[in-house]
């Protein structure tokens, strides 16, 4: 999705994962190993979570707040 | 009636909230609070039109167009500095250069003042990254020592700690007055006297500081100080580098081009340049013209306002949301509690919602009330803290287009999300 900021492609590739994630697992991920090729601005994780709303309206993924926090999923099909 | 109420009731705090049209705006039917101005204050009517009056009136270059567009310009310009010079009783003019940032201003001193080699600079542990980065990479770069003043646990310093590090072999100390993450005041006053007692220069970081307290870089004897306009009602893309002439006329230039030469000579097959004095010297190329203008406006206004008034305003909205915040369970607040230490700004975090940025999207989604999340570029302080960066702590910050209505909404949209979260 070449219209994405590599942060928003961040957050798809890890929410791709699982069927939904909290705000601090998303983060949590961003910063290992694993997704260090694309997600590398998550330091602050402000920005990293800017994006994500981003996605939300794109009506790419949704969020709703419970306990904990909010929590994330990719809209699929 | 309290000491120094009846001056609060001086100024027309409604009227004032009237100059700034962004707090007009209605968003899913609701009103705006805002609640980030220590990130970017809001722009009053003033501002803005005076630098609409440049770009529609006489949109020209300054300082070198000869005709009737170019003088105005070039008045409005001179104008807006000496505008400026006042608002922070710098001796003359010529002590402020204009600059994009505060970050500018911070670079501009960190790489072009002559520091002696094997020197020691001394920065704190509560410094935003604009403040210690630059002056850790100078030491870096020259084979400079560099000594880290911790922050005490509530976002003050213990001045013996400062007694202790400045020693004859320190050519520099750089210090943030008032902290984008506690809102503690340090005692800039008395670490000048220190620093220069040794034979150091001092450079304060005012980014946070100027917009909300009165400064005078005259009494407080500081050799160079770092302002963002952007947070002060004026534009984005413009920061203002004050330093005492003397230093500014001996130190390296920043960028070298048009507008900073007397002459550029052409000798034996060889182009020889001869420099302008301050502030020429350090504004290379074409300026900001609207910007400056706007920044001397920005100052003209809060001028007009008083800033012992802002600061005081700014307090009694802290204290109000202070007092309730102390309170609230779930909630602990990063520094210190004591007003009279701080500026307008509280920052916290919430312990049945792990992630700041979870705090600050459930006020902006249901509340519309717009507050600052994340490490706020002080991530060392976070680390001491023991706070992980990436989870952040919440920031509300209170300027003077604030009311008690807002802080009554913040507090209210945070007793709902503990409510939901816990």
């Amino acid at each position: 999705m070449p219209d994405l900021s590599r942060n928003a492609q961040c957050v798809l590739k890890i929410l791709e994962t699982k069927d939904s994630l909290t705000t601090t697992e998303i983060l949590e991920l961003a910063s290992t190993e694993q997704y260090s090729d694309v997600c590398t601005d998550c330091a602050g994780g402000d920005a990293f979570v800017a994006a994500a709303n981003q996605l939300v309206e794109k009506k790419l993924v949704t969020k709703t707040f419970g306990k904990g926090g909010y929590r994330w999923r990719l809209v699929r099909g | 009636m309290a000491a120094g109420q009846g001056l609060i009731d001086m100024v027309d705090w409604r009227r004032i909230r009237g100059d700034f049209p962004a707090l007009r705006r209605r968003i899913n039917g609701r009103r705006v609070v805002y609640l980030d101005s220590a990130c970017m204050s809001l722009k009053p009517r003033q501002v803005i039109d005076a630098m609409n009056e440049y770009y529609e009136m006489y949109p020209a270059c300054a300082g070198r167009s000869i005709h009737r567009f170019g003088e105005e310009a070039s008045n409005a310009y001179h104008a807006s500095r000496c505008k400026f010079a006042d608002f922070l009783n710098a001796n003359q003019p010529e002590e402020c250069i204009w600059t994009r940032n505060a970050t500018e201003s911070l670079n501009i001193v960190a790489s072009s003042v002559n520091l002696p080699k094997g020197s020691k600079i001394i920065t704190t542990s509560l410094e935003h990254h604009s403040g210690s980065l630059p002056f850790v990479e100078r030491a870096r770069r020259d084979g400079l020592r560099i000594e880290i003043i911790n922050a005490q646990e509530d976002g003050t310093f213990d001045i013996e700690d400062w007694k202790g590090a400045i020693d004859h072999s320190t050519s520099l100390v750089s210090i943030v007055h008032s902290s984008n993450v506690t809102g503690t005041v340090a005692p800039i006053k008395e670490i000048a006297e220190l620093a220069h007692d040794r034979g150091a220069l001092i450079m304060s970081d005012d980014a946070q500081y100027a917009p909300h307290h009165p400064l005078d870089v005259q009494a407080l004897d500081v050799d160079f100080s770092a302002i963002s306009v952007h947070k002060m009602c004026g534009p984005t893309g413009m920061g203002v580098l004050y330093g005492k002439l003397e230093h500014l006329e001996s130190m390296n230039m920043f960028l070298f081009g048009g507008d900073t030469v007397r002459d550029v000579r052409f000798e034996n097959g060889k182009i020889v340049p001869e420099y302008l004095h301050p502030p020429e010297k350090f504004e290379a190329g074409l300026q900001n013209y609207a910007g400056a203008i706007g920044a001397g406006a920005a100052a003209e206004y809060l001028q007009s306002i008083g800033m012992h008034e802002i600061e005081r305003h700014e307090r009694s909205l802290l204290e109000s949301a202070m007092k309730r915040l102390l309170e609230m369970r779930h909630v602990h607040i990063l520094g210190t509690d004591d007003i009279s230490l701080k500026t307008g700004l509280v920052t916290f975090t919430v312990d049945s919602v792990p992630s700041a940025h979870d705090v600050a999207s459930f006020l902006n989604d249901e509340f519309n009330i717009m507050v600052r999340s994340g490490w706020h570029c002080a991530g060392p302080f976070h680390y001491q803290m023991g706070i992980d960066p990436k989870m952040g702590t919440t920031r509300a910050s209170f300027y003077l287009y604030n009311n008690i209505n807002d802080v009554n909404a913040f507090l209210e949209g945070l007793a709902t999300l503990i409510e939901v979260s816990s």
